[in-house]
């Protein structure tokens, strides 16, 4: 069996100019029909070699039952100098950002407990069966660096995966949060039997051009949702490149800075119990707050050490929680003599990292002038063109690592 | 536009920058036991742990895996060989009230005993018949306690070497040799059994820029066996390097409603995951699947029939027994378009994971057709991206990566890239008027919370009609 010592003595033996191992002891609880419970230790090695010819890292998973700790970090070595780059200094570490990420209520007693507590909030309603699988993550994480620092926390995540079904239909609701009060399950579970209703009366796709309202659901399909878009275009190896769609201090798109309420976004690493917040990042870098998109105009790129070295900068951490700033739409007024689309609930989004094009499959939607639900239909958009344009609902969410408007308003689309 | 030799790997999944490396020398292999060395202790300590949970007055099983993932792969600046382990050992505990699973990465005596306790409390071991023991598993040949990290990377060059006519205009080129040996033990009461499952997969890659697109074209081969057991053809290798050197017709594709030839990399894509989302017992419980996939449903025309089938000897997707400790049997799906049954034998991701029900070795049934260009007018479409099954509907989405235009039996040379295929599933196997006699086999690895999941499917070309449009801008 490893453990830290080993590997550290193991590390002392290289020639490495930095390196850090990540240790995660996990307690995994799922409860379900079956109640499963699962002690882990996982550990995360990153090592950097200088070479002549630069500068090679190696990032390497480890099992607790690997046998040895001097082999395995040869193999890390060995991988570091085979991966020589372009030689970079490691910047003197930062602070750990200071964020609150274990829930008392789920850290402490048994965690197939805790995760029956949870199952307990699912709401029962009349008329509808809901099946529920709930999973609780504990860990304690340590982090050790070889430039002396050594850091831990303890952290509670849990997830809850629902299928609510009534009648002849069924919607999955999928909520993740490090509180169990934030996971917002009555509500998530009464919209999803409100759309339920809608579906048994869906019609079919009317297509044509139209204004889309993409409510939150939709908005935030699989986790970020449309908000993804962005995600890819801070990547600095692809922005390095110059295959981003848009550059550092240029605006997202033509006119992005002049609209009425120019789009911003942030990342947030230390967000109070975001779901993507942490104080280190995998590389021991500190995670910090920093703007994606500021008014429109391109502001900042998630920065590994290695790409904040190379750019002179510090790290960040990368994209963690994005908050986006809200606008002043009100939800309920739509542009007249304009057919309007609300989007309730996607099939699939499909966003090309580059470009941001995506392809938008609709489950269900409601025409705003009848009220009348339909489901299908097909929307392409150019995601960065359309989000930097659209209107920003005044009331916001909170919901995984997304904080921002609960809806925008596309004022231009064609339904296919 | 420029893409780097880490992007294009990550975007492949040929390899992780972070977790390989091609260069000089492989790093050294971790020592470790045969699993045919430590078997005898491993099955005395799940029949303790078993003996100790029937003594709670449980129900118990015991599963353990020891298992290893090898990747050799070459590409155009050089070669690696990259190793991973892991051990699992998963009790589960059984009563009226329901069931328990205890999930462990140690497997030794403590490690076990430890799970067992956490289940059983300190209850007397039960007097628990186990019934014979398990012969020993096949060691497949050559044995890969025995395999070198340069036997491997051998194998792997000496495919490269074979492939003399690579142009200048290939401007990647790699070879992979995926090895996954598996043994996994599973004790219960009046059963005690093991299996080795050592799946290997081989696969080439050649791309080559069309415009300002990259064009990949992949060819694959999957078993379960030793390492020598299959290799490519020449026509193999060729319709690699022939494929992605094909230039893309310019201008754009006429949208529409066309007769189709699917290839079977295609057919396996849908295949995989309609059977994933809609024919499984736990899909069975939305309501709108139970309904449009009742028992005896005609789903889809005469052509098509589709089994599960873990026996087939040598499947990448096959095994004796399956996690839940229920030996191998076929599964009729599909029979001559009706749907016959669902998939109901549990699977955990690499042995450990959440029990689910999973797909193992399916097998769409050759027709009769000799020829996979039997069209007057239509496409073939190849090269699976992605399929989109929506659950709640009928609605199919399915991304490919090239349309060949086909008349009277022949290639027309016009040839359009990211295409995609949209339409109602039920309609699309219900236009299936025939199937080839020759088959194709195609293995899946993929992971779900970081476990690797294996299935493979054998299909052939298929003759169908549907609505194919271009997904985005041809330019």
């Amino acid at each position: 069996m490893i453990d830290r010592r080993s590997l550290v003595r193991a590390l002392g033996r290289e020639e490495l100019a930095d390196w850090v191992v990540i240790e995660r002891e996990q307690e995994l609880a799922v409860v379900e029909e079956v109640h499963r419970s699962e002690l882990r230790t996982r550990w995360q090695l990153t090592v950097h070699a200088d070479t002549p010819a630069g500068r090679g890292t190696a990032h390497v998973m480890v099992d607790a039952d690997e046998g040895d700790a001097d082999k395995v970090v040869e193999q890390a070595a060995v991988l570091a100098r085979l991966s020589v780059g372009p030689a970079w200094a490691t910047i003197p570490p930062s602070a750990p950002a200071r964020v609150d990420l274990a829930d008392p209520t789920l850290a402490t007693g048994e965690p197939l407990a805790a995760a029956a507590t949870i199952a307990r909030l699912i709401p029962r309603r009349p008329g509808a069966a809901i099946d529920v699988r709930v999973t609780l993550l504990r860990e304690h994480v340590t982090v050790q660096a070889r430039q002396s620092f050594h850091t831990e926390w303890s952290a509670t995540l849990a997830r809850v995966d629902a299928l609510v079904t009534q009648g002849a239909h069924a919607i999955a609701v999928a909520r993740e949060a490090r509180r169990a009060d934030q996971l917002e399950l009555v509500a998530g579970v009464d919209e999803a039997i409100a759309d339920l209703r809608r579906l048994a009366a869906a019609g079919a796709v009317v297509p044509g051009p139209c204004a889309v309202i993409l409510t939150a659901d939709a908005l935030l399909h699989g986790g970020l949702g449309v908000w993804e878009a962005f995600v890819t275009q801070a990547d600095p190896v692809v922005a390095r490149q110059g295959l981003t769609r848009y550059h550092e201090r240029a605006p997202i798109a033509a006119g992005a800075d002049a609209v009425a309420e120019p789009l911003s976004i942030t990342s947030d690493g230390a967000l109070p119990f975001g779901v993507r917040s942490s104080p280190l990042g995998d590389e021991g870098d500190a995670v910090r707050k920093f703007p994606l998109i500021t008014r429109g105009i391109a502001a900042g790129l998630a920065l590994t050490p290695r790409e904040a070295a190379l750019r002179q900068r510090d790290p960040n951490g990368g994209v963690r929680n994005l908050i986006v700033d809200a606008g002043t739409w009100d939800e309920k007024s739509t542009p007249d003599k304009t057919r309007v689309i609300e989007i309730r609930r996607l099939r699939g989004l499909e966003i090309d990292p580059y470009t941001g094009d995506a392809d938008l499959e609709l489950a269900l939607s409601i025409d705003r002038a009848t009220g009348a639900p339909f489901a299908g239909g097909t929307l392409r958009l150019d995601l960065i063109d359309v989000l930097a344009r659209a209107k920003r609902s005044a009331r916001t969410i909170r919901r995984g690592p997304y904080v921002g408007p609960a809806a925008v308003l596309i004022e231009r689309a064609d339904l296919i | 536009m420029t893409i780097t030799r880490r992007e294009l790997l990550e975007g492949l999944g040929l390899a992780s920058a972070y977790a390989f490396a091609f260069g000089c020398g492989p790093p050294p292999k971790p020592a470790r036991r045969a699993p045919e060395e430590f078997s005898g202790e491993v099955r005395a300590w799940l029949r303790d742990a078993v003996a100790a949970i029937h003594g709670a007055g449980l129900t118990g099983h015991a599963l353990a895996v020891s298992r290893t993932h090898t990747v050799a792969a070459q590409d155009v600046l050089g070669a690696g060989v990259n190793h991973e382990r892991a051990d699992g050992v998963v009790l589960v505990a059984r009563d009226a009230h329901g069931r328990r699973e205890q999930i462990t990465s140690d497997l030794t005596r403590e490690g076990v005993a430890a799970a067992a306790r956490a289940l059983a409390g300190k209850a007397t071991p039960a007097r628990i018949e186990f019934g014979p023991p398990a012969p020993p598993a096949a060691v497949p040949k050559p044995d890969p306690a025995q395999l070198a990290d340069s036997a491997l990377l051998d194998s792997v060059a000496a495919i490269a070497k074979r492939d003399g006519g690579l142009s200048s205009r290939i401007v990647y080129a790699s070879g992979l040799l995926e090895v996954d040996d598996a043994m996994v033990w599973s004790i219960a009461e009046h059963r005690d059994l093991e299996q080795r499952l050592y799946r290997v997969r081989r696969r080439i890659t050649r791309i080559a820029w069309n415009g300002t697109r990259p064009i990949l074209s992949e060819v694959s081969r999957a078993w379960s066996g030793g390492i020598h057991d299959q290799t490519f053809g020449d026509d193999e290798l060729a319709y690699a390097r022939d494929t992605a050197l094909a230039l893309m017709t310019p201008g754009a594709f006429a949208d529409g409603d066309h007769a189709l030839v699917l290839a079977p990399d295609v057919v396996a894509g849908i295949i995989d995951a309609a059977t994933r989302v809609l024919w499984t017992a736990r899909a069975a419980r939305r309501p709108e699947i139970a309904a449009r996939f009742a028992p005896d449903k005609l789903i889809g025309s005469a052509a098509v029939t589709l089994v599960d089938d873990p026996t087939v000897p040598n499947a990448y997707g096959g095994y004796r027994f399956d996690d839940a400790g229920e030996l191998a049997t076929a599964v009729p799906l599909i029979d001559h378009g009706k749907l016959v049954g669902r998939i109901a034998r549990g699977r955990r991701p690499g042995h450990t994971g959440v029990l689910e029900p999973m797909p193992s070795h399916m097998r769409f049934a050759p027709g009769s057709s000799e020829s996979a260009l039997a069209l007057d007018a239509g496409y073939l479409l190849e090269g699976h991206r992605n399929v989109l099954v929506d659950p709640a509907s009928d609605r199919v989405v399915v991304a490919v990566q090239r349309a060949l235009e086909v008349q009277r039996g022949q290639r027309t040379g016009r040839a359009y890239a990211d295409i995609e295929l949209v339409g109602d599933l039920t309609t699309l196997l219900g236009s299936i008027t025939d199937a080839t006699r020759a088959t194709r086999v195609i293995g899946l690895r993929d992971d779900r919370d970081g476990l690797p999941r294996w299935r493979s499917i054998e299909a052939p070309w298929l003759r169908a009609r549907g609505l194919v449009r271009a997904r985005r801008s041809q330019a």
